[in-house]
């Protein structure tokens, strides 16, 4: 107990003492109700990059809902896209004794300290959706290098191979926005006639990028033939500011991610093609393998949820 | 002009214009070691440019000052400091969250290896603040010393920079008569050290005890240095204003009207600060309410104005009870405030003469939301006009006008409510002679037209040349209630002492 | 006259980064373009006229970004279609900015906290509640009328556009010639001479708080209606963007003077950056480096232009 108020003493940020008040309180009483049954509950903390973001809120809610069918408690915390938050919590998670801490790492090297001191303190730890630079326990979670291939394939069969495009880019520098221009690069080395004309950041914004896309138009005019966005979001925004110009049947728009209303503009036939990340396998997958772990059970060190692209043709199977 | 080895300062045909006017032409001045040299002139005359030059503030266009023997090139506030002219501002710059020695060794606290050394710092302004006989700590944080314990603090600086030239601004227009006896002392002190002191002040008094000799400026003209003994006050005086200057204070017209009753104050307490005052104010007559510093007078003032709550008593306006609790309220009742401190309470200083005029009487010049510029713009002018603000039109920006003229700026905004009372606090702190003497002939303007006008003032003689009846107060009490005839500087001090 | 100067220094600014950018691109001076430009610019322009009242009494608004937020989120989920006419998520996402804006007020008034600190707060407090009403998803599927805020034109005209104008001639006319605009200056030039001359300081503090809150919510339906979803983490940031515009046509943050006219030239001088950068396509790592220098450039400059004026 002393050293769990020292830390949130050293903390000095009010949301973390909230958040751990609240876990505190929680675990507090759900300790005496496990003393009280026959069987331990296992107990896990997850620490999520952000939930201000639709697709980790996905990944979020699908690992609630496995944790309850397979009795899993669980401790969710925001890491709000501060690493430093993230380290913190998972120092938390470790003065608390959880069974297992699952990861959804902010940054690829500044989350990997938490890493380390999770294995340190011999508590398992899994990374869900992207990676760190230390390997954690196991890692649960799909190649987003992968997705890029996947959106630029699209685009050069559309095309035949020929053409102009423009890349709308995420937050530059995140892992994210990095692997995703390196598949969609790949792809681009082999059709030598496909033109990168144009790349900028949109920053994973639906605004920003429509005002983004309004620009190009007044330099590019019909010379674009495709949009890659890095997600669904700037994605719709491209799409948007399109359609305001008159321009969208002449201009293939995809991007990543599959989210509702990505799903509800391919159905439309306005999107031409989203990515699908699979949030309910990435989620569902990381309580698996927490709960494997913990009993002793083998489990897989890297699961990899594939990619699905997502077309016209095959809206019907993502659409509930 | 040839140097006088036994200047420690000399200036020579020194001039200076902004934008083509000339602030300053052909300068002259002089001062010697160990000499008290008043500089006067009226506001605009050009004391504030010139003092700004001496210590490197402006580079001047052309002339030359002659400093301890050398030519001074510089206009580096900083390598003027070093060389020693230093200067006691009429408004006072402190760090208020740090000591008195940290403020004092501002910028030097360091030793020859770069590090703090605030137990060197400490020592030597304790020696400091011994010498000039002030009882603080070096410790003190500045923010808790009087207005008066600043200034003391000022000089102590002036000091530690091993000072040759001090130029003191108004140096006690804060300060209580004691405070400015041991000024008079320390100043003293410094002359026998042969440090030479450059003084500027509108009190009269004053110049004529502590200076040797006086230099006028007028217009941004030289005109003349003499020394203190050949001259008296009127002299002086004509020379600032450049005419004969009969009195003081205009001639005082009775007001024919009924003398109601205007205001009267009854039980009026507020805790620590005034206890049980009761006075009332007739219609067309001067209250002038003396005494010193902290005796209350500008709480009081403050309290019925509503910018201050107070704990008990009663005020009558008019024959009804009013409890008044904003100034809003006190203007919409006709009762009008002019502040002691004119800076932070009486005008906006980005804002035009006009703007500043109307500011109180706004919702009369305006239709629902609409402001009726034409119709303020008639009135704010003509008020203008009335009170003979100088400035180049009624839109020029307050801030850039003399002190006097922002003065009547803060009269002309209270006349346009057409109060049936205007309390007066210290309204000529500040002013040169000149725009004084008009504000005298304004406020018996007021009292001919049946205002009812409480006059709050430090300077016995305004006290005893305006007022009809006198209150004096002493430490939050009523001590005296004196008629124009029965009052005399003496009678006054002796009840505020007491 | 002054003021009329002051103003003429970032003008001159714009007018050189619009010369310099038309020579460069030939795409910049068109009328789609600047019909783009200024669509665009029509969001930060209602913020930053918000700010600059706030910003004139002497304060600051730090939760607009969060406001847009909250009112975009409020007003999306009422505009489904074919459930409520349009007029009411239009009035619920103004109504609920407003109600930040005198929370805001309110606390400022009352407590005498720093109003950096307690937009500081409310910005929290709006984002969470942005999270909170959208379940920290975007609320799509919005009526085409409501889209028609954002989205549609009058006569060809942008409707944001028409917006904008409406929206800076009211708040122009209000500090220029209005009682409550003549207050804002007096409180912001020196708060104590202000109460001291019978202003009702907290009431004007009251009303620029509401009028910012007011004008963040029409931005947020705004912004709501362009990209036809309502957006949990829309609008973040936006308050560093209105206050420098509001901060580059010559409001200073130390109160007193300000006013629309430049505000709005800062608006247009940060949305033709923006394109410009855009059309000539400077990359993402520059196009920030660019946009600070400039911003610091342009008040630098303006500053030596007052100077030079007296």
């Amino acid at each position: 107990m002393a050293i769990d108020f020292i830390i949130i003493l050293t903390m000095k940020n009010l949301y973390s003492i909230l958040f751990i008040s609240i876990f505190f309180f929680f675990s507090c009483n759900k300790s005496n109700k496990a003393e009280n049954g026959s069987d331990k509950k296992i107990k896990v903390g997850v620490t999520m990059l952000s939930m201000q973001n639709e697709f980790i809120v996905n990944i979020s809610d699908e690992m609630s809902k496995k944790a309850e069918e397979l009795d899993v408690e669980l401790i969710t915390v925001d890491a709000e896209h501060q690493p430093l938050k993230q380290i913190e919590q998972v120092e938390s998670f470790i003065a608390q004794k959880v069974d297992v801490i699952i990861m959804n790492p902010c940054e690829v090297e500044a989350s990997s300290p938490a890493v380390t001191k999770a294995l340190t303190a011999k508590i398992p730890i899994i990374n869900v959706n992207s990676a760190t630079t230390i390997q954690p326990t196991a890692f649960v979670g799909s190649n987003d290098v992968e997705s890029g291939r996947i959106a630029m394939n699209f685009i050069a069969e559309k095309l035949g191979g020929k053409g102009n495009i423009v890349m709308i880019h995420g937050f530059m520098g995140q892992a994210a926005q990095i692997q995703r221009e390196q598949g969609a690069k790949e792809i681009l080395k082999k059709y030598p006639n496909l033109k990168l004309i144009s790349h900028q950041t949109g920053e994973w914004d639906r605004a920003k990028s429509m005002d983004l896309m309004q620009n190009w138009i007044q330099s590019y005019g019909t010379k674009i033939n495709a949009v890659f966005a890095q997600n669904d979001e700037m994605g719709l925004g491209a799409l948007k500011a399109l359609q305001d110009a008159g321009l969208k049947d002449k201009v293939i728009v995809v991007s990543i991610d599959a989210i509702a209303d990505a799903l509800q503009a391919v159905k439309k036939g306005t999107l031409d093609a989203t990515v699908f990340q699979n949030a309910k396998q990435q989620g569902a997958g990381a309580i698996e393998t927490a709960v494997k772990i913990v009993k002793g059970q083998p489990y897989e060190k890297e699961l990899m949820i594939p990619f699905q692209l997502v077309t016209k043709e095959n809206i019907g199977k993502f659409l509930k | 002009m040839s140097s006088n080895p036994k200047n420690i300062l000399q200036v020579q045909n020194l001039s200076k214009s902004f934008l083509g006017v000339k602030a300053l032409d052909n300068i002259q001045f002089d001062i010697q070691k160990g000499e008290v040299h008043a500089l006067m002139g009226e506001n605009g005359a050009g004391k504030s440019t010139f003092m700004k030059i001496l210590i490197g503030l402006l580079k001047p266009d052309c002339g030359e000052i002659i400093f301890d023997g050398e030519i001074l090139k510089t206009n580096n506030v900083h390598e003027n400091l070093k060389k020693g002219i230093s200067m006691i501002h009429q408004e006072i710059l402190f760090v208020p969250e740090l000591t008195v020695a940290q403020n004092i060794f501002l910028g030097r606290e360091t030793n020859h290896r770069n590090w703090l050394n605030d137990k060197a710092i400490n020592h030597k302004t304790q020696e400091l603040l011994d010498l000039i006989g002030l009882k603080i700590n070096a410790h003190t944080k500045i923010k808790k010393l009087s207005i008066a314990q600043m200034q003391m603090i000022e000089i102590a600086k002036a000091i530690s920079n091993n000072a040759k030239v001090i130029i003191m601004d108004e140096p006690t227009s804060a300060l209580s008569d004691k405070e400015v006896s041991m000024l008079f002392k320390i100043i003293k002190d410094l002359k026998e050290k042969g440090v030479a002191i450059i003084y500027i002040s509108h009190k009269m008094e004053e110049i004529f005890e502590i200076t040797d000799r006086i230099t006028v400026f007028r217009d941004g003209n030289y005109i003349d240095t003499k020394n203190t003994n050949e001259l008296n006050q009127n002299a002086l005086i004509a020379l600032m204003v450049g005419r004969e200057i009969g009195s003081l204070f205009p001639e005082k017209v009775t007001f024919k009207g009924e003398k109601k009753t205007i205001l009267s104050v009854k039980n009026f307490s507020k805790k620590g600060k005034f206890e049980n005052i009761n006075f009332e104010v007739l219609a067309g007559e001067v209250l002038g309410i003396a005494g010193l510093m902290g005796a209350g007078r500008t709480e009081i003032a403050r309290a019925i104005y509503g910018l201050d709550k107070y704990d008990s008593g009663e005020i009558i306006l008019k024959g009804d009870k009013i409890n008044i609790k904003s100034p809003k309220e006190a203007i919409e009742k006709g009762i009008g405030y002019v502040s002691e401190d004119r800076k932070a309470l009486g005008f906006i200083p980005a804002m035009s003469i006009n703007e500043n005029i109307s500011l109180s009487s706004l919702v009369n010049y305006s239709k629902v939301w609409f402001v009726n510029s034409t119709n303020e713009q008639e009135a704010t002018s003509q008020l203008s006009n009335d009170l003979k603000i100088k400035s180049t039109s009624i839109n020029q920006k307050v801030m850039n006008l003399s002190g006097g003229n922002q003065q009547k700026v803060v009269i002309g905004k209270v006349l346009l409510t057409s109060p049936s009372l205007i309390i007066l606090d210290e309204p000529t702190r500040g002013i040169d002679i000149g725009a004084k003497f008009e504000i005298y002939k304004l406020i018996n303007q007021l009292t001919d037209k049946g205002i009812a006008v409480i006059m709050i003032s430090s300077e016995l003689p305004e006290i005893l040349g305006m007022s009809d009846r006198i209150l004096v107060l002493s430490k939050g009490k009523q001590t005296a209630l004196f008629t124009k005839q029965e009052a005399t500087q003496e009678k006054i001090l002796q009840y505020a002492v007491n | 006259m002054l003021n009329r100067l002051k103003q003429y220094g970032i003008f001159v600014v714009f007018i050189i980064i619009c010369l310099i950018l038309s020579l460069i691109s030939n795409q910049f001076f068109t009328v789609s373009n600047w019909t783009i430009i200024i669509t665009q610019a029509s969001i930060n322009a209602l913020l930053a006229f918000g700010v600059t009242f706030v910003i004139i009494t002497g304060g600051i608004d730090l939760s607009l970004g969060s406001m847009v937020a909250v009112t975009g989120v409020t007003a999306a989920m009422l505009a489904h279609p074919d459930i409520y006419p349009v007029a009411l998520p239009v009035f619920a996402g103004l109504i609920s900015g407003l109600l930040m804006g005198v929370f805001n007020g309110f606390i400022i008034t009352k407590s005498k906290i720093a109003p950096f600190i307690v937009t500081l707060g409310t910005m929290t407090i709006g984002r969470g509640l942005a999270l909170i009403l959208s379940k920290g998803r975007p609320v799509s599927n919005l009526s085409d009328s409501f889209n028609f805020i954002g989205g549609g034109d009058v006569f060809g005209i942008p409707f944001p556009i028409i917006v904008l104008i409406l929206i800076f001639a009211i708040c122009s006319i209000t500090l220029k010639k209005t009682l409550l605009g003549r207050y804002i200056y007096a409180v912001g030039g020196n708060e104590q001479a202000a109460r001291a001359s019978g202003i009702n300081v907290n009431q004007v503090k009251m009303a620029v708080y509401s009028i910012s809150g007011l004008l963040a919510g029409l931005a947020g339906i705004l912004l709501t209606s362009r990209i036809t979803t309502g957006q949990p983490n829309a609008g973040a940031g936006f308050e560093l963007d209105a206050i420098a515009a509001a901060v580059i046509g010559g409001t200073s943050t130390s109160g007193g003077t300000g006013t629309m006219t430049g505000t709005l030239v800062g608006v247009l001088l940060i949305g033709v950056i923006n394109n410009g950068l855009d059309l000539l396509n400077v990359t993402s790592y520059y196009q920030q480096v660019v946009m600070g220098i400039i911003i610091i450039g342009a008040v630098v400059l303006d500053s030596w232009n007052q100077k030079s004026n007296g």
